[in-house]
């Protein structure tokens, strides 16, 4: 009926299709390569040259050409840097293991089916798909140290005021707690849809052996559900790495650069110094870093597809 | 059944696909509505308005000083923008330019909101049309700068920071050389600007700007707190650390004093610390922020937020310092003077009636507050129509203009405006004495003098944050000194 | 992949699930407890993920006043003053407008451009340009501003919806192939065949078969495009002008040239946010199958 239906609409236009399918291969690629073309590889490659450049945006003077000086710099002469590599993989690494942890409990206490459960999985989803920068302002005035909802809260349960995102030790755990906050009910849901797609039989196999549910988690439901976890760990990670929007609303990596990360320090060299340069090589090797994660988690799943 | 399914979903796309067809040519005509059919005059009081509810040079204040008793006999003169007539404004703008657009871009600031309901007049006198943009302040630098980098003329006439962004903009041949106008134009008359403004938009003897607005560092503090504890305005430093001392009670959330903690925006604050005990950011082109002197500076600034500030100073800039005394959670505020405003918006202020002023204490080196052009006004050096970019300048800094914002509350730079009587009505009378008393001792920059002035305020600002937090700060003093000598000499 | 999609059953009986099945339908103290305590859990991580949201929506109700002498978390007279402020004064229908036009039309360009090149990859075997979209899901996003400033100045494009919305797409295209490129790969291809011996050229099979299958596919795909366009920040922080600024970055100008703002700013932050949260309430199970496709299939 569907086909009956189209093809009526498009008669007049039979010799286009006709065309459109003698080159659909192109004609499906063409738009799409374009425009990554333009809008990604161009600018891509622009960085590349940049980095091997120091320029600060001036009309008068162009871009001077340094060599590899941007990268050098970088690892020789910029504590800055450095701090901000290893906060980024700290925030990330904290972050994502405890979504995944969290993650796995949530959805274990999620699974199967039970009252009012769509209701919540509803309410799961806020989180993650609300405006980063709204929740980011709505965070602000819960750690606000004056007036927000924690230090206020905390007397009450015996507890000292804490400065949170105005102290250096605890502003990037702050946002790590807020990164938390906004994607561990993804993790769960991923996670229950790995769980719901598990074969029946070697539970009941394990059942049946007697197995107690501990043992059933750890030597069942956890391997078979590995392919997932990694895939979904390999997600997160690669945007936890990235993550800009709450950090730049909450803290603009302050204090003392407490929560500056390569993200953010690459922003600031190339919006606020406007070494566009450095920042070019910057956002290169972030780039590289991200890359290698990426390509590290998907080894990780190769080897396990083989194994299992 | 799951036929049904997919055939329900088939037409729905199909509705979705048409909807979106006509957003899109909705789209396409909107793109023409906005670049071409809206005037400035209609757009830009909305826009500029986002600051409004905050400044009395805003429309707000008519109901703004009518709703607060006490508030009103301090700004009377908030209506003088629209009591001064249309002739006394435009007089001498000439026609000579009528039909030519200027593309105006503005901090989200009230001169902005100030011009904006100005705007219309000139338009009218001059038949050109003017299309005004504002941007929260960050923002318009960087939109300024990658406008300028990519070298599109988007900006005729713009705002900018010239103790901020002013030498990296001349240096890059961004901002065109006014002088020759400035000299020319004798009845708008350039020397009426006061020295140290002219000084500030000046970089090799050539004046790249017109300055807009000046502020001072000032303290504002609490007359009934201050009576109760029968203390004076702190005159000196000793005095500021006492009364901030004394006025600390974090039981009852009372705290001594509140300022900017984030490295950065702190440094400007900073800055008539460092002058008032004696230091500077250079000497002789060399960095002197390891001196005695500075060190001092640095370790009071930091004691005064530790030991008397409320919590979480370091993550606070202006406006969360502010929000902090409008509360009455702290005895003392040190701030620029022309954010005096804040403190008197009832909407916001719990404290309004209680505010008095007073000129920054003296260190060992003498009071000596900043004094500063906070904002110019500048035509981009690609512009296309330079002449009619100046007519709209001269205007819009011209005497009786000045006199027309100063009157809602926005201190100027002109000497004129501040000498005549007229010129204060907009001012508490208290804040008009304080702010003439700082201007005569003030130190013409509030921060390092350089041409990446960002990476600047990072590196003094640094010891700020050590010593709010009580650690070592002699050690962090002499390590961004290392690190300031090493920008000083690559910055060039 | 289908599994996934398939509309979770609306049964409301509870079954529970494999660890606690019960062998018998006898309910036991220690089933009750089970239950209890279950339920428990829940209610104490929905109050974790849901509490943000209350207290932004009840400070967004609250007067500065009320907000800053912070013990008055329950007890104030409600206003609605800073609604009226974020749509009056802060001219949040203009920007409420930007965002919704920017963010359908740059998911309907990137569903144009998208449903082509993942149906050619999961059918011409066109591997490498599904990896470079991908590669588009890695690359920090602020590598591409610097130099589209300069390309879109040089179209004197910069501040206007196009060069927005071509940012935008971005970030919808690559998720909308991502999700895509798996949907077309499950769908039988005898289908298309078959319709294609009947006399349909193949741009036919792929319109009048391959498409209407796939339509709850395309619905979650553009969803997830119209969403992450939406809360885009960083993008529309550089490239949008006065008159096309977008929500996310009109709430970063609340903290601007004035003291802080709270009830306004949580009233601007609530406008933000309903629309997507309604959007999740209505197609929740599109934006779950969105969100997870990719990690549970193989």
């Amino acid at each position: 009926m569907a086909i009956a239906k189209g093809a009526g609409i498009l008669r007049p236009r039979f010799r286009l299709s006709e065309w459109l399918s003698r080159h659909m291969k192109i004609v499906f690629v063409l738009p799409s390569l374009i425009f990554v073309l333009a809008m990604m590889v161009f600018p891509l490659g622009y960085t590349l040259w940049l980095s091997l450049n120091e320029w600060n945006g001036s009309s008068i003077a162009a871009p001077k050409a340094v060599g590899l000086d941007n990268f050098t710099t970088l690892f020789t002469n910029d504590t800055r840097f450095g701090d901000s590599v290893v906060r980024t993989f700290g925030f990330s690494a904290v972050a994502v293991t405890i979504e995944v942890i969290f993650g796995l409990l949530i959805a274990l206490l999620l699974q199967g089916k039970f009252w009012g459960q769509n209701l919540i999985k509803t309410l799961l989803l806020l989180p993650m798909v609300a405006t980063p920068v709204a929740m980011g302002m709505a965070w602000l005035l819960i750690f606000e140290p004056n007036i927000g909802l924690l230090n206020s809260l905390l007397p009450d349960l015996g507890l000292k005021p804490q400065p949170w995102l105005g102290s250096p030790q605890q502003a990037l755990w702050c946002l790590a707690a807020v990164d938390i906050w906004q994607w561990t009910p993804m993790m769960a849901l991923i996670i229950m849809a790995g769980l719901a797609i598990l074969p029946e039989e070697p539970f009941e196999a394990a059942r049946v052996d007697g197995a107690n549910p501990l043992q059933r988690f750890f030597y069942l439901t956890l391997p078979l559900l590995m392919p997932t976890l990694i895939v979904a760990t390999l997600l997160r990670s690669i945007d936890a790495l990235k993550t800009f929007d709450i950090i730049y609303t909450m803290t603009k990596g302050g204090p003392q650069y407490a929560s500056e990360t390569i993200n953010t320090y690459s922003y600031t060299q190339a919006f606020e110094y406007f070494a566009l340069g450095k920042a070019s090589s910057i956002l290169l090797i972030f780039f590289a870093i991200v890359l290698g994660v990426s390509l590290f988690f998907i080894q990780i799943r190769k080897r396990w597809g083989v194994q299992a | 059944m799951r036929r049904n399914f997919e055939n329900s979903f088939r037409r729905l796309g199909l509705i979705v696909v048409l909807v979106l067809l006509a957003a899109l040519a909705v789209a396409c005509g909107d793109t023409q509505v906005a670049s071409n059919t809206a005037p400035a005059a209609s757009t830009l009081p909305t826009v500029a308005s986002s600051t409004g509810n905050t400044t009395l040079a805003s429309g707000g204040n008519a109901t703004t000083s009518s709703s607060s008793g006490t508030g009103v006999t301090t700004v009377a003169g908030a209506s003088g923008t629209g009591a001064a007539t249309s002739a006394d404004l435009t007089a001498g703008v000439s026609k000579n330019f009528a039909g030519k657009e200027i593309r105006l871009i503005t901090a989200n600031h009230p001169w902005a909101t100030g011009m904006a309901k100005l705007i219309p007049q000139f338009e009218q006198a001059s038949g050109m049309k003017v299309k005004a943009e504002s941007y929260f302040e960050d923002q318009l630098s960087q939109k300024l700068q990658i406008g300028l980098t990519s070298g599109s003329s988007g900006a005729d006439v713009f705002m900018y920071r010239p103790l901020q962004e002013g030498r990296l903009f001349v240096k890059n041949g961004w901002l065109n050389d006014l002088s020759g106008q400035a000299q020319k134009a004798t009845d708008w008359n350039w020397a009426d600007f006061q020295d140290s403004a002219r000084n500030t938009v000046t970089v090799d003897n050539k004046a790249y700007g017109v300055p807009l607005v000046t502020e001072r560092e000032i303290v504002y503090y609490r007359k009934d707190l201050f009576q109760q504890a029968g203390l004076q305005p702190p005159a000196s430093m000793d005095d500021l650390l006492a009364a901030a001392k004394k006025l600390t009670d974090p039981s009852k959330q009372q705290f001594g004093i509140v300022m900017r903690g984030q490295r950065s925006p702190a440094v400007t604050q900073f800055s008539s610390f460092l002058y008032s005990y004696g230091g500077n950011w250079e000497k002789d082109g060399k960095s002197a922020i390891s001196s005695p002197e500075a060190l001092s500076a640095y370790k009071t600034y930091g004691d005064l937020l530790r030991n008397y500030g409320p919590q979480g100073t370091l993550n606070m800039s202006w406006p969360q310092a502010v929000a902090i005394f409008q509360q009455g959670k702290a005895a003392m505020w040190i701030d620029a003077d022309s954010l005096y405003t804040n403190v008197l918006d009832p909407s916001k202020s719990t404290i309004v009636d209680k505010v008095g002023y007073a000129q920054f204490p003296a260190g060992p080196g003498g009071s000596k507050p900043y004094n500063v052009t906070s904002w110019g006004i500048g035509m981009n050096q690609a512009s296309a129509n330079k002449d009619a970019d100046w007519e709209f300048i001269r205007w819009a800094t011209s005497a009786p203009v000045v006199m027309a914002l100063q009157q809602g509350g926005l201190p100027g730079a002109r000497s004129s405006v501040w000498n005549s009587p007229d010129g204060l009505k907009g001012f508490p009378v208290e804040y008009a004495r304080v702010a003439q008393s700082s201007a005569k001792v003030g130190v013409g920059a509030d921060r390092p003098a350089v041409i990446n002035v960002g990476q600047a305020r990072d590196i003094v600002g640094a010891p700020l944050e050590v010593s709010i937090q009580g650690g070592d700060v002699s050690a962090a003093v002499t390590e961004a000194d290392k690190k300031f000598s090493s920008f000083l000499v690559s910055d060039k | 992949m289908s599994k996934v999609l398939e509309p979770p059953t609306g049964s409301l009986r509870p079954a529970a699930p494999l660890e606690l099945r019960a062998r018998s339908n006898v309910l036991n103290r220690s089933k009750i407890l089970g239950y209890v305590l279950r339920y428990a859990g829940i209610i104490l991580v929905l109050m974790f993920f849901v509490l943000p949201f209350l207290w932004m929506v009840l400070s967004s109700f609250k007067n500065q006043i009320d907000i800053t002498t912070g013990k008055n978390i329950f007890k104030f007279t409600p206003t609605t003053q800073n609604y009226e402020n974020v749509f009056n004064q802060y001219n949040y229908l203009l920007y409420t407008w930007n965002s919704l036009l920017v963010a359908v039309l740059a998911t309907f360009l990137s569903l144009l451009l998208g449903l082509p090149a993942a149906y050619a990859i999961a059918r011409f075997k066109v591997g490498w340009l599904g990896v470079v979209l991908l590669t588009a899901r890695i690359v920090p996003g602020i590598t591409f501003l610097i130099p589209w400033f300069i390309i879109f100045s040089r179209l004197n494009l910069v501040g206007t919806y196009p060069a927005l919305i071509l940012s935008h797409m971005l970030i919808g295209l690559p998720f909308i192939a991502w999700i895509m490129i798996s949907f077309f790969e499950g769908l039988p291809v005898d289908l298309e065949e078959a319709a294609q011996i009947d006399g349909a050229t193949q741009f036919g099979a792929f319109l009048r078969i391959a498409l209407p299958l796939s339509v709850p596919g395309i619905i979650t795909a553009s969803i997830m495009a119209f969403i992450f366009s939406w809360n885009n920040f960083m993008f529309s922080l550089l490239l949008a002008d006065d008159q096309t600024r977008t929500l996310p970055v009109a709430i970063f100008n609340f903290l601007s040239y004035s003291s802080v703002d709270w009830g306004g700013l949580m009233a601007a932050a609530v406008v933000i946010t309903l629309p997507v949260l309604l959007i999740s309430l209505v197609v929740q199970r599109y934006i779950v199958a969105g969100l997870t496709s990719g990690a549970t299939k193989g």
